[in-house]
């Protein structure tokens, strides 16, 4: 392995904090019962992301130190992994098989001979069982830890002022979309018109859901921003002259449907699907 | 001389000497404490107001202070109902840092691990750097203080309200956050007996952080009808950031118009949802119209404005009025 392939590798460690994942590996299991310790609520902290966090420097020092002959600290380093290694190998039972104690050890040992090489060479082994478990569980993690529930949002209907479960609005939003399409598309445009205030009222709401996940205001640029303001205007445009054009018409349609929905499902929805799943 | 004549004197003479020392620590506290030695403040010192305690222990002597505080929305923001559901029992990483501040400072805080029932609590916004900091130059023995003008300044306020506060500097209005929301009031710091009348009166700031109403004069609301038209409009003619206006809470106001025809049937309706999460809320000063097209014959509108809160789904009646053709 060329001294530059190694930094490199430990420059990731350090910086990305990513290990090799192959696609192959990945599979979407609910994450151990014992995990939840140390996770919010039970924990006021995320103890186990701090417990990567101390790994992953401890690691990246070795090869830091290394290279600025900095051996002391190799030495610090190398033995602090193996300590922290072991420490997390005991956080979560249901995990225990994914670490190797004696690839750490011996990645801890080729580390003190301080031949930058042969620490490369053994830091593979340790690195693998990293990149195992992530590969396994880390999106499940993501979903399971760190994505908010869409099943716990309730949203008020602006027409009849309750409150309703999300995936309930998402039905009537849908229904309030369709009726503005099919009177359009039979000519009905009076009606038409009186669903589009409908629809335009329900799909407005949707920029109050933003705020119960998101702490900034610019992501409401998104979906529910620009585009979708001026989609509807040109669609009461139309539904307001004397003969609607269906060419400006279903334009503003896809625009809607597509810049809207389809770009917010396809951030949201994929997350919100595991979740289901495991809510089954 | 009598004997109970010279008791008398005697009497009055401590009595003297009580009052010409009282006024002399009166005069030393309030006017030249900095003559005091740091020795002698040592032996006044309470250690433990300064390990980031409670806010039942500033009340020892911070009685007033602390019930107004008690009555505030700051008290509960990490116990309210509401915000545990929105956060989802507190686990939403991002809702924290506002709810649970560990210390303000001019910007986003940070949270804490500790006491987090307390919400936003003294300690948060007034220990800093190991002083009690608030908006005057003065000596309390109990606890070093500095004085820190931003405790007068809408910014400080800002540090969480990031939204109002940029809504409002907009506006250039120069009344602050705090002459609005925490109006002041002469009165004593402290109400720890004996002790508080060592400590000349100061204004005092409403710790309730009074929510605000909004009167007539203040969100002035025009009608009428043009042609086929309904004509509304409202203007936030006085409160200088969006009316609603929030942060991630979600205030809003209703407005809602029923049109009825000469016999006083209902013909239609109308309604505007006015939210800054919907960026619909009022802007300062500006004048915002709502048109609605008549279908039917209409005789008269009647028009309803009603307010909720971010914290509840109850709704009170702002205004109403009917408008006749
Ligand atoms: C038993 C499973 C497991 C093993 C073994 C493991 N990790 Fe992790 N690691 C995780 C999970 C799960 C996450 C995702 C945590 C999260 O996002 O909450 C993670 C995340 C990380 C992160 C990113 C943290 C962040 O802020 O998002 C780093 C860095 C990391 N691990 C380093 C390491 C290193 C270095 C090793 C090996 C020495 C290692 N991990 C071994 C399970 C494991
Ligand atoms: C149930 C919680 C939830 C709701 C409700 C929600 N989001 Fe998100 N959204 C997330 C999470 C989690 C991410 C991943 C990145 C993060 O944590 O910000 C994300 C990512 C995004 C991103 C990608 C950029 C970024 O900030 O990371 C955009 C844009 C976005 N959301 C917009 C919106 C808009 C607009 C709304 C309201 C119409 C909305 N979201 C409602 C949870 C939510
Ligand atoms: C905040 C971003 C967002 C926007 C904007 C959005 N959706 Fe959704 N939608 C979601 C999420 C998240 C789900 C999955 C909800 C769940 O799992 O409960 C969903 C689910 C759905 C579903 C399936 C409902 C069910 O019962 O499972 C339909 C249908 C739907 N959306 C239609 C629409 C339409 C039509 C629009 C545009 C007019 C739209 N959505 C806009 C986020 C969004
Ligand atoms: C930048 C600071 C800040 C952050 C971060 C923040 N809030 Fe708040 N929150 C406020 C302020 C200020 C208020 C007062 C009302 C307003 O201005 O919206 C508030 C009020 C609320 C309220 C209404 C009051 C109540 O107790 O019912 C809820 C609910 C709420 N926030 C939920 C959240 C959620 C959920 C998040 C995370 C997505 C969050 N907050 C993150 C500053 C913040
Ligand atoms: C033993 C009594 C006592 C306790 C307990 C106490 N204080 Fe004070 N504090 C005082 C006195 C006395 C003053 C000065 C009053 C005056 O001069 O009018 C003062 C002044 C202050 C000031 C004004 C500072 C300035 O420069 O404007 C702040 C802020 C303050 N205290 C905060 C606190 C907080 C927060 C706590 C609880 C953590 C606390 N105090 C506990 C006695 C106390
Ligand atoms: C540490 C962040 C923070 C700081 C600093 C802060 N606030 Fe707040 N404020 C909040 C939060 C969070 C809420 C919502 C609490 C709740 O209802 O759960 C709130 C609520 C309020 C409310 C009540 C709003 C309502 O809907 O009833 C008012 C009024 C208010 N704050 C004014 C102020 C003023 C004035 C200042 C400056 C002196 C200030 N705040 C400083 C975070 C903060
Ligand atoms: C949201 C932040 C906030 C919280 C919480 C808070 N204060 Fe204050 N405090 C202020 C501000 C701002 C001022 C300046 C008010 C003004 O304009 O005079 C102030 C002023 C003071 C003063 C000086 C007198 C005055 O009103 O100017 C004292 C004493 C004080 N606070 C004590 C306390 C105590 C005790 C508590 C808890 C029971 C507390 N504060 C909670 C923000 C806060
Ligand atoms: C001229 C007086 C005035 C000033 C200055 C002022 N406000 Fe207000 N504020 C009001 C009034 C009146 C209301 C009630 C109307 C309303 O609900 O919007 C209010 C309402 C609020 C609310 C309740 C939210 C709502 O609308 O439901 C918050 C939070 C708030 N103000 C924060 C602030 C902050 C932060 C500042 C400084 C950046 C500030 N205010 C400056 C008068 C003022």
């Amino acid at each position: 392995m060329s001294f530059l392939r190694i930094i490199l590798i430990a420059a990731a460690f350090i910086f990305i904090g990513i290990l090799p994942v192959h696609a192959k590996d990945m599979i979407v299991k609910e994450p151990p019962k014992s995990l939840s310790k140390y996770y919010p609520p039970e924990s006021k902290q995320s103890k186990w992301i701090q417990q990567m966090h101390k790994m992953s420097t401890h690691f990246g020092g070795v090869f830091v130190n290394l290279k600025e002959k900095d051996f002391e600290n190799v030495d610090i380093h190398a033995d602090k992994l193996v300590e922290e290694y072991k420490k997390t190998s005991e956080m979560v039972p249901e995990w225990e098989d994914y670490f190797d104690i004696k690839a750490a050890e011996a990645f801890a040992a080729a580390a003190k001979t301080h031949d930058i090489a042969q620490a490369g060479k053994a830091s593979g082994k340790l690195g693998k069982t990293c990149g195992k478990c992530h590969a396994e569980n880390e999106v499940s993690v993501w979903a399971k830890f760190h994505w908010p529930s869409f099943h716990k949002i309730k949203v008020t209907d602006p027409i009849s002022e309750k409150e309703i479960e999300f995936d309930d609005y998402m039905g009537s939003i849908s229904a309030s979309f369709k009726g503005v399409t099919v009177n359009f598309g039979e000519g009905q445009y009076d009606r038409a018109a009186k669903a589009l205030k409908i629809f335009k009222s329900r799909y407005m709401e949707l920029k109050s859901t933003c705020s119960k996940c998101h702490a900034t205001q610019d992501v409401k640029r998104f979906y529910v921003g620009q585009d979708a303001d001026t989609a509807f205007a040109g669609l009461s445009q139309e539904l307001d002259s004397e003969k609607p054009n269906p060419e400006k018409f279903w334009k503003n349609i896809g625009l809607l449907g597509k810049t809207g929905c389809k770009h917010c499902h396809l951030v949201h929805r994929t997350n919100s699907f595991i979740q289901e799943m495991w809510e089954k | 001389m009598k004997r109970s004549s010279r008791i008398f004197d005697l009497i009055i003479g401590v009595g003297l000497i009580g009052v010409a020392g009282f006024a002399m620590l009166y005069f030393l506290v309030n006017e030249r404490f900095e003559w005091i030695p740091e020795q002698v403040l040592e032996l006044a010192r309470d250690p433990e107001i300064l390990k980031r305690p409670a806010a039942k222990k500033c009340s020892e002597c911070h009685k007033a202070i602390y019930e107004a505080w008690k009555d505030s929305r700051h008290s509960i923001s990490w116990t309210s109902e509401n915000f545990i559901e929105a956060s989802e029992n507190h686990t939403k990483e991002k809702c924290l840092p506002c709810h649970i501040p560990k210390s303000v400072r001019g910007e986003k805080p940070s949270p804490r691990l500790n006491l987090r029932d307390e919400g936003i609590y003294c300690v948060s916004c007034h220990f800093i750097d190991n002083k009690m900091q608030g908006p005057y130059d003065l000596l309390a023995p109990p606890h070093p203080t500095f004085r820190n003008p931003d405790y007068v300044r809408s910014k400080f306020c800002g540090s969480c309200h990031q939204k109002t506060f940029k809504e409002w500097k907009a506006t250039n209005v120069e009344e602050t956050c705090q002459d609005c929301h925490m109006p002041r009031k002469k009165g004593r710091l402290t109400q720890k007996a004996g002790f508080n009348l060592l400590h000349k009166k100061r204004w005092v700031g409403d710790h309730r952080f009074l929510h605000g109403e909004i009167k007539e004069k203040d969100v002035v609301m025009e009608a009428g009808w043009e042609e086929n038209y309904f004509i509304i409009s409202l203007k936030n003619q006085t409160i200088p950031h969006f009316v609603p206006t929030a942060d991630n809470g979600d205030p809003r106001l209703y407005l809602y118009i029923k049109f009825f025809n000469e016999a006083g049937e209902e013909v239609d309706k109308a309604k505007e949802i006015i939210a800054p999460q919907q960026e619909t809320a009022l802007p300062y000063n500006k004048k915002i119209q709502y048109r609605y097209r008549l279908f039917d014959k209409v005789f008269k509108a009647e028009v309803e404005l009603k307010y909720q809160p971010a914290w509840s789904k109850e709704k009170t009646t702002v205004r109403a009025e009917t408008v006749r053709r």
